[in-house]
């Protein structure tokens, strides 16, 4: 791979923060202004609803109807739509609404459930199981159980959820989708496994069917009515300390004189940072070391190696992800989508950008193995960067994962590809079945962002993804906006997401797992911090921006619902300090933050168009 | 059944805006899936359902707002909203809690409503009418994110809200330059309302100034059922049965409604006689069917020689003051606003006064002798 050292400016875009913050003119907000925002209702537009004016009647007449049918179905009813039903995007009143009443009429005799009986309740509030192989990593969920209930902590739901016993996630959207008919006949049960340079070719038998399932393209950009499009600054503090206060003073004088190219303040400046890091304690002493050293790096020019030795950074990540609830929400909000997407397919494929450990795919194949009407044939295609030992570590992490197939009678296709950068990647690498014939997800868990360091690869990796078909495409990414094109700005920016995460790990009960996670987010901070063009690969950009970029690629937004709502936020209440942690639904998208300030999002995307994906 | 809801929901529909209405019915329809019979309490589904908003460090409106962990034990969070000044015209992300700098700054203790139950501090409802209040009293708001009901019964709203109390009254930052001191209202709205009143009291015990209560449709109630709770009940989104629901949730197990907190003039109440209660405004909506104990609140008060300003809306629902699409909003914000600055522009003019006033006098005697000769 050819290496640029223009240090190009990442493709600017138009809605991220352009240096100095807004001057507050935001006209979304402002409610005197005749101005119509594609005819929705400002004021409740600001409330957070989104409902054309024209449209006023018409969700002022399902309100009354929505009230008639409930008072007509009494409490069982009422119990069946708030505990069963899945809900979606609250913000869309008139589909929402919608939703619900046809949720009511039929008539109530009709339970789509009703076979399932008692299992169904008991799915309902349920988990992810935990991966079974010995290899993976896995949840001591009996532990941090009983550390939760010594605190006292409340449980709000009933006895239903007292078990915390993990079961598949039902999945079973409030939109049914329709089936596709089956073309040939599963396979036998017995789960060859593949890995890398095998292929295993399944021929249909028959011409395929026309594609003519497929449902109409809902109305482009819908995301973006009636949310402030104003750049938004979250900020938690969480230490009012005096010398925490100081602290950052003289990190923001250090990066301004950086900033400035003032070399010697900031070198002086930097130096004081030193001192007055030792004085404090906890989390803001640790933030603080890590974005002196990473300004020292930038001053001094000793630039952090990159990329890391993978196997030091595999061990940083699995702390990561044992310590703290946000790779675990990650994989989950994900799955639970996947799970919804591939309903009713008999053959799936995930294509994974973020493959490392594979962990996220254990427990969706656990609960693809639960799936009423038996697993899907289960297909894996994992992208990794090269190791530097030459060990094919794709190839064993797919090992583990064939294991773990067999054990749970999952038929099971591994292919595992090297590649520096997804850019790298061509549809035709990956030997795409039509998707008619297998379904495809694709899955991204914080790699996207690392796209924008060289100018084009975003759109590369876009329309290479439009050429899989997915049904669905999942991303998660950091919720901040550390690619705007001032670096005291990003530096700005990063300080307080990294403060509120560094302060969300302090909770954590194992400190040999929290120095590790605080080494992986400290490598973060280093690179966001010291370095520029290509090398900068940490470039996180917020949702909005994102969204942006996505349906202008030609996605629409997939709506993750209240049941994975529900399931993230229980998961985050075994968390030791789980407190602080919450979910928050988001147009579609599910945020994980740290006290009120969101931290990651996960979306999931669909074609906007699926007939013209073809072309490039 | 059928006809007398239809003949509700049509007259409901005559004395609100539509989009308010539809906001209301909204959220009424909404609660009605949260409440469960058994008094549990649909909190996921309710986290889902409720939009919010997140903190904004960038002035939007002249007004930028953060986020402060006040205490960590109880995960409690305030929100802080703020004006921009002439000499702060931009904020500086690393000096949210710079000195304000005028001579006298109000600060406003918020509490959302929700009936004990429902709402954050980051529900887009509060987090808007808090940047309203702070552009309309030029004061800074700080929202309480309480611990709710049923979860967290009687008496943890309270005692949050004396914790922000102290931390808010302890903060060198929002002392106003005048007297170095900090200039504190109460204010709330639904039980909010009931929040600030508490809360007032425990303050008077501890010897902390509170300038003025502020309660927006204050959430009372008792054992008695009254006449304007007969006569309003299900015909302006609220019923009597989820009034009832959300007292069972708060009040401690076992209790009636006349326990202190819901009927803080009723029989197990005190009186407030001889004691020095921060001046009141109170707001009730003539639609809302708990008003009788809203306005005997407001008599128990005069009773006790305290000082409330009663603004009796007639035609206003409960959450009128959520849009500003009526004239109910523009007659209450105006008061509201007149409450919070009455105390500085009495301070201007006495200190005025106070300086020339005396001059003035010598001057005229002065120059009355020397004509004289």
């Amino acid at each position: 791979m050819k290496r640029d050292h223009n240090h190009l400016q990442p493709n600017p875009d138009p809605s991220s923060l352009r240096g100095a913050p807004s001057t507050g003119k935001a006209k979304v907000w402002d409610e005197e202004s005749a101005q119509q925002d594609c005819g929705m209702d400002e004021l409740l537009a600001v409330l957070g609803y989104k409902v054309k004016t024209s449209d006023m009647a018409e969700v002022a007449q399902k309100l009354e109807q929505l009230e008639e049918v409930m008072c007509n179905v009494q409490d069982d009813g009422i119990s069946h739509l708030a505990s069963e039903t899945v809900h979606y995007n609250p913000s869309d009143l008139s589909t929402w609404l919608e939703s619900m009443l046809s949720e009511l009429n039929p008539p109530s005799t009709f339970d789509p459930f009703g076979a399932a009986g008692t299992a169904a309740a008991a799915l309902d509030d349920s988990f992810l199981v935990p991966a079974e192989s010995s290899t993976l990593t896995t949840l001591d969920f009996d532990n941090i159980n009983r550390k939760h209930q010594k605190s006292g902590q409340q449980i709000f739901e009933e006895a239903s959820c007292s078990d915390y016993d993990l079961k598949a996630i039902p999945g079973k959207a409030i939109y049914s989708q329709k089936t596709q008919p089956q073309t040939h006949d599963s396979s036998s049960s017995s789960t060859p496994t593949n890995v890398k340079s095998e292929k295993r070719f399944k021929s249909t038998s028959g011409p395929p069917s026309p594609s003519d399932i497929f449902p109409p393209p809902p109305p482009p950009a819908a995301a973006s009515y009636g949310i402030p499009t104003a750049s938004t600054r979250p900020v938690v503090l969480v230490d009012s300390q005096e010398n925490g206060i100081r602290l950052v003073h003289a990190l923001m004088a250090c990066a301004e004189a950086v900033q400035q190219n003032n070399l010697n303040l900031a070198e002086a400046l930097v130096k004081q940072i030193g001192f007055l890091a030792i004085s404090q304690a906890g989390a803001m002493r640790k933030v603080a070391t890590y974005f002196a050293e990473a300004l020292a790096r930038r001053i001094y020019r000793f630039y952090p190696q990159n990329p890391l030795d993978h196997s030091f950074s595999d061990v940083l990540h699995m702390h990561f992800y044992e310590t703290c609830p946000y790779l675990k929400f990650a994989h989950f909000t994900a799955n639970q989508a996947i799970l919804e997407a591939f309903e009713g397919k008999k053959r799936v494929h995930v294509i994974d950008f973020s493959m490392n450990q594979g962990m996220q795919w254990p427990a969706l194949m656990q609960a693809l193995a639960l799936r009423v009407g038996g697993p899907p044939a289960f297909r894996l295609t994992g992208f990794g960067p090269p190791s530097h030992d030459n060990s094919d570590h794709l190839q064993e992490v797919g090992c583990k994962l064939a294991q773990f197939a067999k054990k749970i009678h999952v038929e099971f296709e591994y292919r595992g590809f090297v590649a520096n950068s997804l850019a790298d990647l061509d549809a035709s690498m990956l030997d795409l079945r039509p998707s008619e014939v297998e379904a495809v997800a694709v899955n991204s868990v914080f790699e996207l962002h690392k796209l924008l360091a060289r100018p084009g690869a975003i759109d590369k990796v876009f329309s290479v993804v439009k050429q899989m078909k997915p049904e669905l495409v999942t991303i998660v990414e950091q919720e901040a906006n550390h690619n705007g094109p001032v670096f005291l700005d990003r530096f700005t920016e990063s300080l307080h997401f990294y403060s509120t995460l560094f302060d969300s790990l302090e909770g954590s009960v194992s400190s040999q797992d929290k120095v590790m996670s605080e080494v992986y987010l400290g490598k973060q901070i280093c690179n966001v911090v010291a370095c520029e063009g290509v090398d900068r690969i940490e470039r996180h950009e917020s949702l909005t921006q994102w969204r942006n970029r996505l349906s202008t690629a030609g996605f629409s937004p997939v709506h993750l619902g209240s049941n994975a709502f529900k399931q993230a936020s229980m998961l985050l209440a075994l968390f030791a300090g789980g407190d602080g942690y919450g979910v928050e639904e988001n147009n579609g998208c599910l945020m994980l933050g740290w006290h009120n300030r969101p931290l990651i999002t996960t979306s999931a995307w669909k074609l906007t168009n699926k007939t013209t994906a073809i072309s490039q | 059944m059928g006809r007398s809801k239809e003949v509700n929901l049509n007259e409901c529909k005559m004395v609100v805006p539509l989009n308010t209405w539809v906001l209301i019915s909204n959220f009424k329809l909404a609660y009605n899936l949260l409440r469960r019979p058994d008094g549990t309490f649909n909190r996921h589904l309710a986290e889902f359902l409720d939009r919010k908003v997140p903190a904004n460090a960038n002035l939007v409106d002249g007004v930028f707002s953060f986020d402060v962990l006040i205490d960590r034990g109880t995960s409690l969070l305030s929100r802080i909203y703020r004006p921009a000044t002439a000499e702060e015209p931009q904020p500086n992300i690393a000096e949210l809690e710079k000195p304000v700098t005028a001579e006298v700054v109000p600060v406003i203790i918020f509490f959302h409503g929700g009936s004990f139950a429902h709402s954050s501090a980051n529900s887009a409802i509060y987090d808007t009418l808090c940047r309203r209040l702070v552009r309309l009293c030029k004061a800074v708001v700080v929202s309480v994110n309480y611990r709710r009901a049923p979860e967290n019964r009687y008496p943890c709203a309270y005692d949050d809200g004396w914790t922000a109390l102290k931390w808010v009254n302890s903060r060198p930052w929002l002392q106003s330059q005048k007297d170095s001191k900090v200039h504190i209202y109460l204010a709330g709205d639904s039980s909010g309302g009931n929040i600030a009143h508490h809360v007032a009291l425990r303050a008077i015990e501890s010897g902390i100034d509170v300038l003025g209560n502020i309660l927006l449709n204050p959430m009372f109630g008792g054992q008695e059922r009254t006449e304007s709770e007969k006569r309003l009940d299900g015909k302006y989104f609220v019923t009597l049965r989820d009034r009832d629901w959300y007292w069972r949730a708060y009040l401690p197990e076992g209790e009636d409604r006349d326990h202190p907190a819901c009927n803080p003039f009723g029989p197990n109440g005190r009186s407030l006689e001889g004691i020095k209660f921060p001046k009141s405004l109170v707001v009730v909506a003539g639609l809302d069917l708990i008003q009788d104990w809203q306005l005997a609140y407001v008599e128990g008060l005069k009773k006790a020689g305290q000082e409330v300003k009663l603004l009796y809306m007639e035609q206003a629902t409960i959450g009128f003051y959520l849009l500003p699409s009526s004239n109910h909003f523009h007659t209450v914000t105006d008061e509201i606003s007149k409450f919070v600055s009455s105390d500085s522009i009495k301070t201007i003019g006495e200190r005025i006064m106070q300086c020339i006033g005396p001059l003035l006098c010598v001057d005229y005697v002065c120059l009355f002798k020397c004509f004289l000769g």
